[in-house]
């Protein structure tokens, strides 16, 4: 089993990333009144800055730890479960950096004003076409981020209902 | 508070009803007396963005004065100033924002000002009223086109007006967001006048 402090920023990160990535959509798609749209848009970069903080976290203590024993399975799979987790790692701080950045070099240059607690510091100043940029990385990589998240959920599923065996159990569940 | 805002609305929708007379669209008409519905005046606007919604605000406080001259329209003049912290845009956290340096800085420019300098009649229900906006310390000439939208020939019914115009605001120095927030704003005045008789 991991380690608690591990499982516990799992679970936290995958509940906010599904809550950025929910509300993300939900803003960009649905939310046609700009006051809304203000209000929902500080709400999704204080999630993002939140994740990236327990992102950096979890790094920092999972390269000091040694992961469980994993179970036997197919060389394959397991080599498409580590690039999955790799991918995974690497899109969360991809995503949460592109959008910091999206915030800095924007010419709607609006304070990140994370849970109205504190303001978060631009690295970069106004720049459209660099904005552009970040925008189309922070695009993508949503997307990928949600099927990745999608294909984690699902290689869970079949380890705890196909093939009975007891990853889902390392992180605490059943 | 409530009451000496309805009646700064009332001065400033007078105005406006005002500025239509004296501009020959109801000549006939220039010695009936008129009361504003105060719950039907407002000093709107609305910019677009790309990538965002389509804001639209208004404008809570505001005055206005007027001096009519019915014998020689050019003689008259109105204007008005508008508190510029009493924008609303649609929530606290979005007001705050426009209130802020980047935008209106109302802690150093508290009021919008326009001075008319001219009243030109374009049809029996349209006229022209050109002046000059004060915003950001800046004075740029602008032009607002005032329409008459129901009949004020028809005794003891309501005659509403509206005046629209744009403006540029870069050329008032608000840079801001360009090119994402367009530079163009669109400044809707709408007002209800009541007849006494």
């Amino acid at each position: 089993m991991w380690p608690l402090p591990l499982r516990l920023i799992h679970w936290i990160s995958a509940a906010l990333v599904i809550a950025a990535l929910g509300l993300g959509t939900y803003m960009v798609w649905f939310v046609d009144d700009p006051a809304a749209r203000f209000d929902l848009t500080q709400t999704h970069k204080s999630i993002g800055v939140t994740v990236l903080a327990f992102t950096m976290l979890r790094l920092c203590l999972r390269i000091r730890t040694t992961a469980p024993e994993a179970e036997p399975i197919a060389p394959l799979t397991q080599l498409a479960a580590k690039a999955a987790h790799l991918g995974l790692y690497v899109l969360l701080v991809l995503l949460p950096v592109s959008g910091w950045l999206m915030a800095s070099t924007t010419p709607v240059r609006i304070p990140t004003r994370v849970f109205g607690l504190f303001d978060l510091p631009y690295p970069l100043g106004p720049d459209l076409p660099v904005f552009r940029f970040f925008h189309a990385v922070h695009v993508v990589a949503a997307i990928l981020l949600a099927g990745l998240v999608a294909l984690h959920v699902a290689a869970a599923l079949v380890h705890a209902f196909c093939w009975r065996d007891r990853t889902l159990r390392r992180m605490g569940v059943g | 508070m409530a009451k000496h805002a309805m009646s700064r609305c009332c001065r400033l929708a007078a105005a406006l009803t005002f500025v239509l007379m004296w501009s020959g669209a109801f000549g006939a008409m220039a010695a009936q007396s008129w009361r504003i519905d105060e719950a039907h005046t407002s000093i709107g606007f609305k910019i677009d963005a790309t990538g965002f919604p389509t804001t639209r605000g208004r404008f809570r406080h505001f005055t206005g004065r007027i001096a009519i001259d019915f014998e020689r329209p050019a003689k008259s003049s109105t204007n008005f100033t508008v508190v510029s912290a009493s924008i609303d845009a649609g929530s606290q956290s979005y007001n705050d924002f426009v209130k802020s340096a980047v935008l209106l800085d109302v802690a150093k420019y508290p009021t919008l000002s326009f001075a008319s300098t001219q009243v030109e009649r374009l049809d029996p229900r349209t006229a022209r009223v050109s002046g000059n906006l004060t915003m950001l310390g800046v004075t740029k000439p602008v032009a607002l086109t005032v329409n008459v939208e129901t009949d004020p020939s028809a005794k003891g019914r309501p005659v509403a007006f509206s005046a629209t115009g744009t403006i540029k605001r870069s050329d008032f120095g608000m840079i801001f967001g360009l090119p994402l927030i367009d530079d163009t704003i669109e400044i809707t005045v709408k007002t209800r006048a009541l007849t006494d008789e």
